[in-house]
């Protein structure tokens, strides 16, 4: 434990990258799922292609291919695109942040375009022909109707697609992000003390993925509660 | 920047060279972590605190944390202590090869450990009663009735958990060993043609990917054949 000292603070900042990360692949994740479920919900076929393309190569590619493929593929086009501009530029990256965000969250994303296409589904029919009865337009009817209903249904596999999301922040270290598993590279290089400094890498996810999987039971509850019977 | 085509026919033969060693990362941790699982599955269902408890805890700690993380503890972080690598386990954990075994199937193990508890929780419970009325011990009923069905319904999960076991062997390549990722890695540091390579492997993978899925239906097709018409 003594070896920890001086280190803490680096964990700190380490995990409050690794919530940033969350957060950013979070939002995309849901924006990822949601295009993918209506594309695959969509008449059109070409969307619905793309959709099943997009599922298919995501959920059947090695998350670190992905990343690597992003980050080192995003330099390369990058840098091309600047040196047409400027000669002598030899290296421009996406910042590892949002390559790595993206990554994930495309990643994550194709997963939960099946789990909301599965919980648009399960929305009842008649509710969305009761809303057409009754004039509402089709945008608010996704808005006010489908949405609460779907929600629902879709929160126990949404959870774990959160845990994953947060377990694959950890990856992100390879293409140079400096959260908790670099904090842990450079506290190893000083102290000597892998074993110690991996063990509060593998303590803080394990915080994380505590604290989502209770956030996750909570909202099953809440959303449910007018499905439990009367006392 | 252009897309070279001569690279990706150079490169797949080169790659592929790694497919036994991910094979293998494969099948090994595979089994492993079945037989993990089911000793911790055993464990789960024998409702004895002083054997619940240790199985719920683990399963808690390897699907909570991530596996790179497992991976690293194992491989670097493991040989701070002087008595493992006094201890006889030491040739297995001093190479590469025998850490990410371990590290891919104690994490498997967890989470198959959880599918099949789930296959075993979808038997209707008529059933285990119907064999307890004809006399089938406890035994009995758990290896002739519940396991059957449990296996059955637990294939399709299974079968998305050993996708993404294939997919966990790519990190091997960050503790040096050279399956087809960490030759891909090499060949870009090499070449510096990131879309070439990483492109053609993920089609190498997908194929992958696609044979497990293929395997896994006529297997689910087989089992449930009582089932269907």
């Amino acid at each position: 434990m003594a070896a920890l000292a001086g280190w803490w603070d680096d964990f700190f900042w380490g995990s409050v990258v690794v919530l940033q990360v969350f957060v950013t692949a979070l939002i995309l994740m849901v924006l990822f799922g949601l295009i993918g479920a209506a594309a695959k919900l969509s008449k059109n076929r070409v969307a619905q292609n793309l959709a099943a393309a997009y599922t298919v190569v995501f959920r059947g590619v090695p998350e670190i291919l992905v990343l690597l493929l992003i980050y080192f593929g995003s330099a390369i086009l990058l840098t091309s695109i600047a040196q047409i501009f400027d000669p002598s530029i030899k290296f421009v990256d996406l910042p590892p942040f949002w390559a790595g965000s993206f990554g994930i969250a495309l990643i994550v994303g194709s997963y939960a375009t099946e789990t909301f296409r599965g919980a648009f589904l399960g929305v009842d029919r008649g509710l969305i022909e009761a809303a057409r009865a009754l004039g509402i337009s089709n945008f608010k009817t996704f808005i006010y109707i489908q949405i609460p209903e779907m929600w629902r249904l879709a929160l126990p596999a949404f959870g774990n697609h959160m845990l994953s999301l947060i377990k694959d922040t950890a990856l992100i270290s390879i293409i140079g992000l400096n959260e908790t598993m670099f904090v842990a590279q450079q506290a190893t290089g000083t102290t000597g003390k892998p074993f110690t400094m991996y063990i509060v890498v593998g303590g803080i996810y394990l915080a994380f993925s505590t604290v989502i999987t209770l956030t996750v039971m909570v909202l099953e509850k809440y959303a449910n509660q007018h499905l439990e019977p009367a006392r | 920047m252009s897309f070279d085509f001569s690279l990706i026919i150079d490169s797949i033969p080169k790659m592929l060279m790694g497919l036994g060693l991910t094979l293998q990362l494969l099948f090994i941790s595979a089994v492993l972590g079945l037989a993990l699982a089911v000793v911790l599955l055993l464990m789960r269902i024998s409702r004895r605190w002083y054997l619940v408890w240790p199985s719920v805890t683990y399963i808690y700690i390897f699907r909570g944390t991530p596996i790179l993380v497992q991976i690293f503890i194992i491989y670097y972080g493991l040989p701070q202590f002087e008595f493992i690598r006094d201890s006889i386990l030491w040739p297995i954990l001093r190479e590469p090869f025998g850490c990410a075994i371990l590290a891919l199937s104690m994490n498997t193990g967890a989470y198959v450990s959880e599918i099949l508890r789930g296959g075993i929780l979808g038997v209707d419970r008529g059933l285990h009663e119907a064999g307890a009325a004809l006399g089938l011990s406890v035994r009995q009923r758990f290896v002739y009735i519940t396991s059957p069905i449990a296996i059955r319904l637990a294939i399709p999960a299974y079968s998305n958990d050993i996708i993404s076991l294939m997919k966990s062997t790519a990190l091997a390549s960050t503790i040096t060993l050279l399956d087809m990722m960490g030759i891909a890695r090499t060949i870009v540091a090499e070449t510096y043609a990131p879309y070439e390579i990483f492109i053609s492997l993920a089609a190498i993978y997908m194929v992958l990917t696609w044979l497990a899925q293929k395997g896994f239906g006529r297997f689910e097709m087989r089992m449930s054949r009582y089932v269907k018409p």
